[in-house]
């Protein structure tokens, strides 16, 4: 056996928390590590990775990790691949040196399988026998040193949301790792075809234990860690033995059960009502035929508003800051191109990080309430069969509407849907749902294509133009998500077997980790991209070839001294001229043969380049090129860009076709770089942001293309 | 012998068995065993799914998975 003495000595110690969904593991892990925690990423897989810092009796600090819930070693999801793929492999660098357990003890038996399974593993344990104030509430008596005794392991009641008996925790944990380790004899006892094949894999590998080779056997083409060749040799055993698979894990968990039932019998009392409970009474309410449904659009439409309106005061207040900070900065420094950069390029770069702030923690503060309280599952309860046959998730709901928020808290919120391909499929087309980014960008070109008067007295033609928009993106994220579920393969087989929880109230520290641990992420992992491409775009739309950019200053101010404007009409100008001589202007000029058959000259080419950054960023631009400055008053670029003539054939440019082409290309395309980095980091590659990208951006296309030809 | 679709909302029954094995390994894993006493509580409102209670738990699961678990 491994001596675990020896190791304290030469390397930081790993102790992971194990246990069932809903066992209440991350409330314990919260209450061990509390702010000391680091979210990340299993390597290739978006699996959450927490790891946080134990401090031990003997001044060591141990790594604790959190791994995904399961019910047993027998995977069918991604989370579960990831906590086998640790278990099943001596040498992963998560590897735990010990465990610590948490089993719900209200519901002891179903927590007991994945215990004796591991336990047959051999990596030294605590049980923690979690939820002890639910237990005593419920009249749930049980003996822990019956079952510490009966099951040879250290066993200590604990209540992760009461924060009571940690110092048990603790104290159980240093005995553990301080006395020298000897497994007990294993809980399960092998079948004959079990005993032939894992002797084999056990002798071939030099594994630790019988249960270890059973392991291996089991799931030969999951584990991950293991050379193909590797995988191929003990699959080929598994056929030449006739090893059956799933009848043997069917035994083994029925023998399991079998085991220990009658041995928490023994040590469990609770005292069996048939009363109904709370949590039923409850659910005979919200997840009702009728209210069930419409409980859920009215949290649905509370979320929406929440992360629509409270947001608007806080993202007011960093935009304002951002404009102070720019505006002082251009007080203190010279008129230089370092000026520029700190203030066209990284203040609004940060700037256009942290503007996402607010709207990612009010969803993910909601989202987390209802998480906790578990009325999510309730949710996935009522809508799988209508999400199915889009290929998503009842969680997916959550994302679509939030996206019409913004699609950037939309897309983080999707980690919690265990399938990967109902996960993927509502983050690829989640960024469809029209946001409020496109708002601005809808007024300005809206005017252009219906006018402003009623219809029957009541309806006004601006409005119900509006909501089409908005029908037409919901109609294309659910179309796309169709054929994604066409397209998209999976191994996995789509199950739902959900456990609806007890509901409970929120351990608000649990939230407000979540709600930190979210923003930390998205400012750190998708800032850096946004910032990256903020500066890209800064560059493009200041610099231009050689000395063009001067000559245009030059021939504006000349124009501008001539015609006698004054200086915010000369600065105006020259930014207009500015932009159309930099990289930017000539991309939008080179990209013109592709855009006219949409109807678009160049200018609204820059617009389209430089509103990559955020939709929005499309009227600033306008503004920009048109000369009418820096003004947020939509109105004023509205009637600019009606006065905006072809100058070949004298018509307005904004003609009604060109317009509706615009609004069409605005709802489909992928018009976000901050989406495409939360993407890439959702989806651990650039893979799917950039098919994202491409589908998007050929569909905007496409549709935009077709409108302007119908109606040119 | 009738499977768990069959059950009327509202009525109890005692599992006799799983006739898909991936199945019956994934519903034991979560405590429901053969002679497990489920209720079956209701339907969802889409269809689909139901809403069972087995063991003093909740539990949502599909159409699909309820087909596979035979009753006594």
């Amino acid at each position: 056996m491994r001596n675990v003495e020896l190791e304290i000595s030469t390397k930081t110690l790993t102790i992971a928390l194990l246990g069932n969904p809903n066992c209440g593991k991350s409330t314990v892990f919260n209450q061990l590590t509390g702010l000391r925690q680091k979210v990340g990423n299993f390597p290739g897989v978006t699996v959450d990775k927490k790891l946080g810092k134990l401090a031990l009796a003997n001044g060591q600090t141990a790594t604790l990790i959190d791994l995904p819930g399961t019910y047993n070693l027998y995977p069918t999801s991604q989370d579960e691949r990831v906590v086998l793929n640790i278990l099943a492999n001596p040498e992963d660098e998560f590897y735990p040196d010990a465990i610590i357990y948490i089993a719900d003890v209200t519901q002891l038996e179903k927590h007991f399988l994945l215990f004796s399974q591991v336990k047959d593993l051999g990596i030294p344990m605590v049980l923690a026998l979690n939820m002890s104030d639910a237990a005593a509430a419920q009249n749930i008596t049980y003996d822990t040193n019956a079952i510490a005794k009966a099951f040879n392991v250290p066993t200590v009641a604990i209540s992760g949301r009461m924060g009571d008996n940690f110092e048990g925790l603790n104290a159980a944990i240093n005995q553990l790792i301080t006395q020298p380790f000897k497994a007990s004899t294993p809980f399960y006892q092998f079948s004959s075809f079990e005993k032939a094949i894992s002797e084999k894999i056990q002798e071939k590998h030099q594994l630790a234990n019988p249960f270890h080779a059973l392991l291996w056997a089991q799931n030969a083409t999951r584990l991950t860690f293991l050379p193909s060749e590797a995988r191929s040799e003990i699959s080929r055993l598994v056929k030449d033995h006739n090893f059956n698979r799933l009848a043997n894990q069917v035994r083994e968990v029925m023998q399991r059960f079998d085991r220990f039932t009658p041995m928490l019998k023994k040590t469990v009392q609770r005292t069996d009502t048939n009363q109904i409970s709370l949590t039923e009474r409850i659910d005979d309410i919200v997840t009702h035929r009728v209210w069930g449904p419409l409980i859920f659009f009215a949290f649905m439409l509370i979320v929406f508003q929440a992360i629509y309106a409270w947001s608007a005061f806080p993202m007011d207040m960093i935009e304002a800051g951002f404009a102070g900070l720019t505006e002082t900065v251009n007080t203190l420094l010279p008129d230089t191109w370092y000026r520029s950069l700190l203030t066209d390029g990284i203040i609004a770069g940060l700037g256009g990080i942290l503007i996402f702030i607010p709207q990612i923690a009010i969803l993910f503060l909601l989202i987390s309430i209802l998480e906790e309280v578990g009325y999510m599952a309730r949710a996935v309860f009522m809508f799988d069969n209508v999400m199915q046959r889009f290929g998503m998730n009842g969680r997916s709901i959550v994302a679509l509407v939030s996206s019409g928020a913004c699609a950037i808290p939309a897309v983080m919120s999707t980690r919690t849907i265990s399938n990967w391909k109902e996960r993927l499929i509502t983050i690829l087309v989640a960024p469809f749902i029209s946001c409020s980014a496109r708002i601005p960008v809808y007024t300005v070109l809206i005017g252009f294509v219906v006018p402003s008067a009623t219809i029957w007295g009541i309806f006004n033609q601006q409005g119900l133009a509006f909501m089409g928009l908005y029908i037409v993106s919901i109609i294309a994220a659910l179309g796309s998500a169709w054929v994604f579920k066409k397209i998209l393969k999976t191994e996995e087989r789509s199950f739902l077997m959900l456990e609806l929880p007890e509901y409970r109230m929120p351990v608000f520290k649990n939230v407000l980790l979540n709600v930190y641990e979210k923003v930390k992420t998205f400012t750190i992992e998708a800032g850096k991209v946004i910032f990256v491409i903020s500066i890209v775009l800064w560059l493009l739309a200041s610099y231009g070839p050689s000395n063009k950019m001067e000559l245009a200053e030059k021939e504006a101010i000349t124009f501008a001294t001539q015609n006698n404007l004054d200086a915010d009409a000369t600065a105006d100008l020259v930014a207009g001229k500015q932009i159309e001589a930099s990289y930017a202007g000539h991309l939008g000029k080179f990209i013109e043969p592709a855009i006219r058959p949409l109807g678009y000259d160049w200018k609204i080419g820059i617009a389209l380049i430089t509103s990559f950054a955020a939709r929005e960023v499309f009227i600033g631009t306008m503004a920009t090129i048109y000369s009418i400055g820096s003004t947020d008053d939509e109105g004023t670029i509205r009637d600019r860009m009606a006065k905006e003539v072809n100058p070949v054939t004298g018509k307005p440019i904004y003609n009604f076709a060109t317009s509706l082409s615009l609004l069409v290309f605005y709802i489909f395309a992928m018009m976000c770089m901050s989406t495409l980095a939360v993407v890439k980091r959702e989806t651990g590659g650039w893979k799917w942001p950039i098919i994202q990208f491409l589908f998007m951006t050929i569909l905007a296309y496409l549709g935009a293309f077709l409108v302007y030809q119908i109606f040119s | 012998m009738i499977d768990l679709n069959a059950l009327e909302p509202g009525k109890s029954a005692t599992i006799q068995s799983f006739s898909d094995e991936e199945t019956a390994c994934k519903m034991m894993s979560m405590g429901i065993l053969p002679g497990s006493t489920v209720k079956l509580v209701r339907k969802a409102p889409f269809g689909g799914a139901i809403y069972i209670k087995a063991d003093n738990q909740q539990f949502a699961i599909r159409n699909k998975e309820a087909a596979c678990v035979m009753l006594s």
